[in-house]
């Protein structure tokens, strides 16, 4: 099937003029010949590759290899980068990379496209009368500073939204918190919000970490999968590669639970379609059948699990005749996923968005990690959640606190939390709260409290101010690496930014932001550079580490994003303390140096043994790292897992290899192993909170304990295997506020884990539902389902907004929008696909935002494959796209893939495009339908189950 | 002896092509054996037989690419048109021109020319406007170079390469390939308006077929008679008309590929095309034959547009009857 | 002599695409080129859904090379089919012999104007001794430098092999074996054990075939 026009001519013809980037062929043409060429690499390797039989001759330029990282998924694979006089120009699979072993997806393989992109911001610009007009930074800069900083005298700190970027490297993520946190609020936030937020949540709370428990690559040892709500064939190609060895290799057993049938689909041995928004009670049909059964882990259950008989009674409530009901699964498929999965143990689960994006996110989350629990599933290789993430360091990002609800690390907001920072960045306590809005709303200071989520600041614009837990409307954006069009209510988004003073937008590319506004004024483009024009660390969903190396210079007029954030806190007069501790060379903040800084601070989840020295150390040597294992063999890295996985405890000098399996008892501390975090408490309801029998190897209490504090180190009687200087910095301190690392040092060196050896919760008192709890999404077409399963009561304010659940689900809408919408990925781009639209090699692939239909639905409604149609959303959106007829969906469930934007409603906006900096592919955006439905917990975005209408276009 | 010398010579040269002709046949119907099936089992092994059944039935399935036909794994009639093409059409159509060709020789050789039973009177009677000869040689121009440049397309690579220069050769076939897509429709359009002009002399009648009854004067004694045109004349416009208008439109067909012809379409009138521009081309031989080596003073009609009054009698005799009746009246 | 090969293994195929665009980045090819492609049969069809990527597959006995009209394709002594675009002529003859619709053409237009074919080399260039020309009219030659083409060498499941057909074949072998041997049927469903013997034979058979026909 096509579904594609060509290009409009004007696309191409400015693609082949107007290339100002070199490619590869433009700078052959300029070279002569000498001899270059590079020895071949082989992975499976050794059999596939032929000898090198002669060296070609290419340039006389000399080839430099550097080694980076694809910034287009959490996989984080390894690419190498062949630059000769400054041009990329070649790619090469990197077969040595342990994460990837030379494979790419579509976007990996197309990532040289970057290096020679045109349709790129090429120098600042703001929108003036409707027109473009070209800047100076320093001018940009000025302008932009000006109006924030009169913002900030009229309305407050917090009327200034700082929208940052899991495109961040670790360094500009941590570096964006920090002067966020300086300019004093919290409206700090970036993708992960509207990614995984659900999850970090959901799992922090329920074992301690928020993040992947285990690899990509450990996922060779698993001998059953379940896949929910994720599609990885799609969203994280590479990761296939390891998934499709284990089933090969261990005859592992995949199942896809999932409304649509995917690409990850049909390689699984069992695909289950279930309803959107039902996987509670699809978790709790699983759960039934293994109690009934018997097939629980029991010793791990009582030795490291909390609450699971709450569970139980809860689950009683969902036999298999409800769930069928609810879930639209039947009986015998439940019962033989639950046995296939009991069977093959470890088992991991894998979730994405398709389990994050909704109302009930959270409940989500925690009824799969309360499903590997009763498996025992966690803390064992082959087992794990392993939770994909999206971006290539959206992991980073959210580890450095890139969000409204904490500072870097996760350590929350509380006043000690800041005094902790404070400390690091060796700037005064009271200086900050200064910085800060003063004022109490609704019982709190803007400085103790969560800033309005990414997700809803289209409200913090628009909702009246008197309901709003701050002094005004949000008056300034700065989208600093974001497409808005992967925002749920685009018609409200638009209204949003037409209120606001200014709209600032950095990024290599004018994104959607810049078009879809309906502005003639106040719009700033600043060009920020790619990860391939500067370097830094990125960590993969693993928690890995990776190092970037500079492949190019910037590009045009742009710069990197630090640089721009040094030039910004010049201009407001904060860049002696953001930058206190860092060097600056010219304009640019020295990588390195933010490094150590963070190195110095992020003690709660070890981001501290991986100095910078380490990191280049292990990018120089992917060679030496097992692609099982992780492991290195040889070399001054030897035993040190690859990357440093998160927590990597204490100081570098400690060596501590990193944690490839996070609560992995079969290991001592000190090489990777933990119980799971004692971050609960010590007791509930008469019921201890600490491991019971259960230890990392080598633990010297050789039971639960709770978390080091300096007073537990002297009842323990290990007060005196610190240091005097370690003493003196230890004193009163904890594990997580010890900026000498000695409490972290002593502990592991006892065999026992810093945070303590707890046992993971089923029951997170402190949520709305304690237990998790299925509740009909709030747009549904199932209404014989809302009096029993219910949304929340509406909530009068959450990160600082009125939020809405039980108005919204009382308006029935099931008549006129019969079908569910649900949404997803496609391959060929990534996220809003602003980047990989403007890649030719990608955008040829995929011209025509669609819907998938059901032949049931197409045939009924008289649509061919290939049609123009319209979809309408219930809060008055509407796109018009091609329809895709095809069974992949069923006849209750509509998707539409995101990547999409530069036309809105029926509207081509190309035209509002800087010259020659559109993209090659646009197309409506599903989000223009999406509609109105948030966590509770997080504000996570509902964007995986609404309703729509689908008509012919005329 | 003088002529006998020179129907010698033209008929040596005409049984040295087909000769050449017959050479190059067993060298044109050689290549065979390619084997979809066996290249996709060696670079797509592994597969379910539900894959097979669709993928060597040619089922579409989803791709990204646009270019024609990409949606098909496995195009199953490419093959067969490899077949038709290489192992039918080649070899048939070698056998056509030089069945054509052989024909033309012995009968050149057997019955020889033609000639006027009577001598020229000297009186030229007005045969061919010059509207005619316009459009006829501005047809048979294009039928020669399109031929040409056609059989170059089928043919040449078995004779023309290997004598050919690299740079030479490439050279030619670009202009050949050219040269036959840019005159195509100017020659349909020829012989469009050639059609329309001269349907009105071409419809059969009696005479015909008493004509075609004597064979056109080969069989038994006599010269049979015939009006403006004679029975072979009008066979000859009549292929024009059906196998000349085939090879146009299938021409422009795939003159035109953009109009999202699919591969089978193509393949198709490929075929159509090759079949009946030889067919043409055959008989075009016939023609060419008897319009001039075959028929004394028939070649000068078309060049000057007057025959001699002998020539009339002998080829027209109801025709000539007609003119001279005409003219005596005026 | 090394015959080369491509092979994909569809079992681990899911259409991501990768090889397409590292085609694409190997050797630029214009918009609307696409030497590769992906194919997927049956899609969204619970159990049968099958992708196999697909470019030219270096046939013996190459049909487009019997049709050509100019002789424009030649083989290696690698067993690769490469072409001369100095003698194309953009006739499509090849696209319509080829049964997997290899070979690409720049454009469709008014009087057969096509420009030069263009298809997979293997990565192994073109008849151009100057090897800028080389790599602006065929894109890379990797072979040259003793590298595989890059679709293979990126592919994101190892799904695509490259290299000399016997070593391509005994890795899918190997795989065939892991899979069979466990009594593991690859399908998409759950197979009863009967049928899985019976499939892994079947699957083992194919991977015989697979080296026998080299």
């Amino acid at each position: 099937m096509r579904l594609h026009k060509k290009v409009s001519d004007s696309s191409l013809d400015s693609q082949s003029a107007n290339r100002l980037g070199v490619s590869r062929r433009g700078f052959l043409k300029g070279t002569s010949l000498a001899a270059g060429g590079i020895a071949a690499t082989g992975l499976l390797g050794k059999t596939m590759i032929r000898p090198t039989q002669a060296a070609t001759p290419k340039s006389s330029a000399p080839v430099e290899i550097k080694r980076t990282i694809c910034s287009h998924c959490s996989v984080g694979c390894g690419v190498y980068a062949h630059v000769q006089n400054g041009v990329w120009t070649y790619q090469e699979a990197a077969f040595d990379n342990p994460i990837n072993k030379g494979a790419h997806c579509a976007k990996g393989a197309a990532l040289r496209y970057h290096g020679h992109s045109t349709r790129r911001l090429k120098y600042p610009m703001k929108l003036e009368n409707g027109q473009w007009k070209k800047l100076s930074w320093e001018q940009a800069i000025n302008e932009v500073g000006d109006k924030i900083e009169q913002i900030r005298a009229e309305s407050g700190p917090d009327s200034v939204f700082w929208l940052g970027s899991a495109k961040f490297n670790n360094e500009q993520a941590y570096l964006f918190r920090k002067m966020v946190s300086l300019w004093g609020t919290n409206n700090v936030e970036h993708q992960a919000r509207i990614c995984h937020s659900t999850t970090v949540a959901g799992v922090a709370n329920t074992w301690g970490y928020g993040a992947m428990t285990n690899s990509y690559n450990d996922m060779q040892n698993s001998r059953s999968m379940l896949f929910i709500g994720s599609n990885a064939a799609e969203a994280h190609p590479v990761s296939m590669q390891h998934v499709l060895i284990a089933k090969e290799r261990n005859n592992c057993k995949i199942v896809v639970a999932d409304p649509r049938f995917t690409r990850t689909a049909a390689k699984a041995n069992q695909y289950v379609r279930i309803r959107p928004g039902s996987d509670v009670a699809y978790v709790w049909g699983l759960l039934w059948h293994i109690f009934a059964n018997g097939w629980e882990d029991k010793q791990y259950l009582a030795q490291r699990v909390y609450g699971m008989d709450e569970i139980r009674e809860e689950i009683k409530q969902f036999p298999p005749e409800v769930v069928q009901d609810i879930t639209g699964v039947d009986e015998q498929t439940m019962y033989q996923t639950a046995k296939l999965l009991s069977d093959n143990r470890p088992g991991c689960v894998v979730w994405c968005m398709g389990g994050t994006q909704h109302t009930t996110g959270n409940n989500n989350t925690r009824a799969y990690c309360i499903l590997e629990l009763a498996l025992g599933n966690i803390g064992k290789s082959g087992g794990g959640a392993n939770i994909f993430r999206g971006h290539d360091n959206v992991q980073g990002a959210t580890d450095f606190g890139v969000l409204s609800d904490s500072l870097p690390g996760y350590y929350g907001l509380a006043d000690g939390a800041w005094k902790h920072w404070a400390g690091v960045w060796g700037v005064d306590f009271e200086w900050i709260q200064n910085r800060f809005d003063q004022t109490e709303y609704r019982g709190g200071k803007p400085m103790n409290t969560n800033g309005i989520t990414v997700s809803r600041w289209v409200d913090g614009v628009l909702e009246d101010k008197e309901k709003m837990a701050q002094n005004d409307n949000i008056r300034a954006m700065f989208y600093w690496g974001h497409a808005v069009n992967s925002q749920t209510r685009g018609p409200e988004m638009r209204e949003a930014m037409k209120k606001l003073d200014m709209m600032v937008i950095v990024d290599p590319y004018p994104t959607v932001a810049a078009v879809m506004n309906d502005r003639t004024d106040g719009v700033y483009l600043l060009p920020a550079c790619t990860q391939f024009e500067t370097y830094g660390s990125v960590t993969a969903s693993n928690r890995s580490i990776q190092w970037r190396s500079k492949v190019i210079e910037p590009h045009f007029e742009s710069k990197p994003d630090h640089e721009i954030m040094y030039l910004l806190a010049k201009k407001v007069g904060i860049e002696e303390q953001v930058f206190k501790n860092i060097a600056i060379n010219g304009n640019e903040p020295l990588i390195e140096d933010i490094v150590r800084e963070y190195n110095r601070g992020m003690w709660t989840i070890g981001y501290t043994g991986q100095s910078p020295e380490r990191l280049k150390y292990h990018q120089e040597n992917w060679h030496a790292f097992d692609f099982t294992s992780l492991r290195a063999v040889g070399t001054d890295a030897h035993g040190d897992f690859y990357g440093l996985p998160w927590p990597c405890w204490g100081t570098a000098e400690m060596k501590h290899p990193g944690t490839h399996v996070l609560y992995d008892t079969s290991l001592p501390v000190k090489d990777g192993g933990l119980g799971f975090r004692a971050n609960f408490g010590v007791e509930r309801n008469g019921q201890t909170l600490l491991a019971e029998g259960s230890a990392p190897v080598g633990n010297e209490i050789g039971d639960g304990h709770p978390e080091f504090t300096a007073a537990m180190l002297q009842q323990l009687g290990w007060w005196d295997d610190l240091t005097d200087a370690e003493k003196t910095a230890a004193e009163g301190k904890d594990w997580k506020t010890d900026l000498s690392g000695g409490i972290q040092r002593v502990a592991i060196k006892h065999g026992c884990a810093p945070f303590g050896n707890g046992k993971a919760r089923t029951v997170v008192w402190t949520f709305p539902d304690a237990i998790p709890k299925h509740r009909e999404p709030l747009y549904t077409t199932r209404r014989d389902l809302v009096a029993k399963y219910p949304t929340w009561d509406d909530f009068e304010s959450l990160y600082r907004m009125p939020t809405l659940y039980k108005t919204i689900q009382d308006r029935d809408t099931s008549a006129e929008f019969p079908i569910i919408l649900t949404s997803g990925r496609l391959v060929e781009y990534e996220g809003g696909g602003d980047e990989t639209r403007s890649n030719p090699w990608l955008a040829e692939l995929q011209q025509d935002m669609f819907v998938e239909i059901n032949p049931f639905n197409a045939n009924t409604l008289r649509i061919a494959d290939g049609d123009d149609v319209w979809v309408y959303g219930p809060e008055g959106g509407r796109v018009r796209v091609k329809a895709m007829v095809t069974n992949r969906v069923d006849r209750d469930v509509a998707f539409m893939p995101f990547h999409f934007g530069g036309e809105f409603q029926g509207e081509d906006l190309r035209k509002r495009y800087p010259a020659g900096s559109d993209p090659y592919v646009l197309g409506e955006a599903v989000n223009t339908v999406t509609t109105y439905g948030y966590d509770p917990v997080t504000l996570m975005q509902e964007t995986k189950c609404t309703v729509c209408r689908i008509e012919k276009a005329a | 002896m003088e002529k006998s010398r020179s129907r010698t010579s033209v008929g040596f040269w005409l049984v040295m092509l087909l000769v050449g002709c017959m050479f190059s046949l067993p060298v044109v119907a050689q290549s065979q054996g390619a084997d979809a099936r066996r290249e996709a089992l060696q670079s797509m092994p592994g597969t379910t037989p539900d894959f097979w059944r669709d993928a060597a039935g040619g089922v579409s399935g989803r791709t990204t690419s646009q270019s024609v036909g990409a949606d098909t794994l496995i195009m199953t009639e490419g093959e067969r048109w490899k077949e038709i093409r290489n192992e039918w059409i080649s070899p048939g159509g070698l056998l056509a021109l030089g069945g054509s060709l052989t024909g033309i020789t012995f009968f050149y050789l057997l019955v020889g020319r033609v000639k006027l039973e009577h001598p020229r009177t000297g009186k030229r009677i007005e045969r061919w406007t010059r509207w005619d000869r316009v459009i006829h040689w501005y047809v048979a121009t294009l039928f020669i170079i399109l031929a040409l440049t056609g059989l170059s397309i089928l043919y040449a690579k078995w004779f023309l390469m290997p004598i050919l220069p690299t740079s030479l050769w490439s050279a030619w076939m670009i202009a050949a390939k050219n040269i036959h897509n840019y005159l195509g429709p100017l020659f349909s359009l020829g012989v469009l308006v050639m059609i329309v002009k001269w349907i009105k002399h071409n419809f059969f009648n009696l005479v015909d077929l008493k004509w075609f009854i004597k064979g056109g004067g080969i069989v038994g004694k006599g010269h049979p008679s015939a009006g403006y045109l004679n029975g072979g004349e009008k066979v000859w416009f009549w292929m024009i008309v059906f196998v000349g208008l085939t090879v146009a439109v299938s021409g422009l067909v795939l003159d035109f590929p953009n109009f999202g012809q699919t591969r089978e379409t193509m393949q198709l009138f490929l075929i159509i095309h090759a079949v009946s521009s030889l067919v043409l081309m055959a008989a075009a031989f016939g023609h060419i034959y008897i319009g001039t080596l075959g028929t004394e003073g028939a070649f000068e009609g078309m060049k000057t547009g007057y025959v001699d009054e002998s020539w009339a009698k002998q080829h027209h005799d109801l025709w000539y009857e007609e003119v001279t009746q005409k003219q005596n009246k005026s | 002599m090394a015959r080369m090969k491509f092979l994909c293994d569809s079992e681990r195929c899911i259409e991501c695409n990768g090889c397409v665009t590292a085609c694409k980045n190997a050797n630029e090819t214009e918009w609307g080129i696409q030497r590769r492609r992906v194919v997927t049969l049956d899609d969204g069809e619970v159990g049968k859904e099958v992708s196999i990527s697909v470019a030219c597959m270096h046939c013996t006995d190459a049909p487009c090379m019997a049709v050509c009209p100019t002789d424009c394709f030649y083989p290696t002594e690698d067993g690769l089919i490469l072409h001369n675009k100095d003698a194309c002529i953009g006739c499509g003859y090849c696209l319509y012999a080829c049964p997997f619709g290899a070979p690409q053409f720049p454009q469709q237009g008014a009087f057969g104007a096509r420009g030069k074919m263009d298809k997979c080399t293997f990565c192994a260039g073109g008849p151009e001794s100057d090897p800028v020309l080389e790599e602006q009219k065929y894109g890379a030659n990797r072979l040259r430098e003793g590298k595989l083409p890059l679709c293979a060498e990126m592919c994101s499941t190892k799904a695509l092999l490259a290299g000399d057909a016997q070593q391509v074949a005994d890795i899918f072998r190997e795989r065939v074996v892991y899979r069979g041997h466990r009594n593991s049927a690859w399908g998409s469903a759950d197979h009863e054990a009967d049928q899985s013997e019976q499939l892994a034979k079947n699957a083992a058979d194919l991977a015989y075939d697979a080296t026998q026909s080299v």
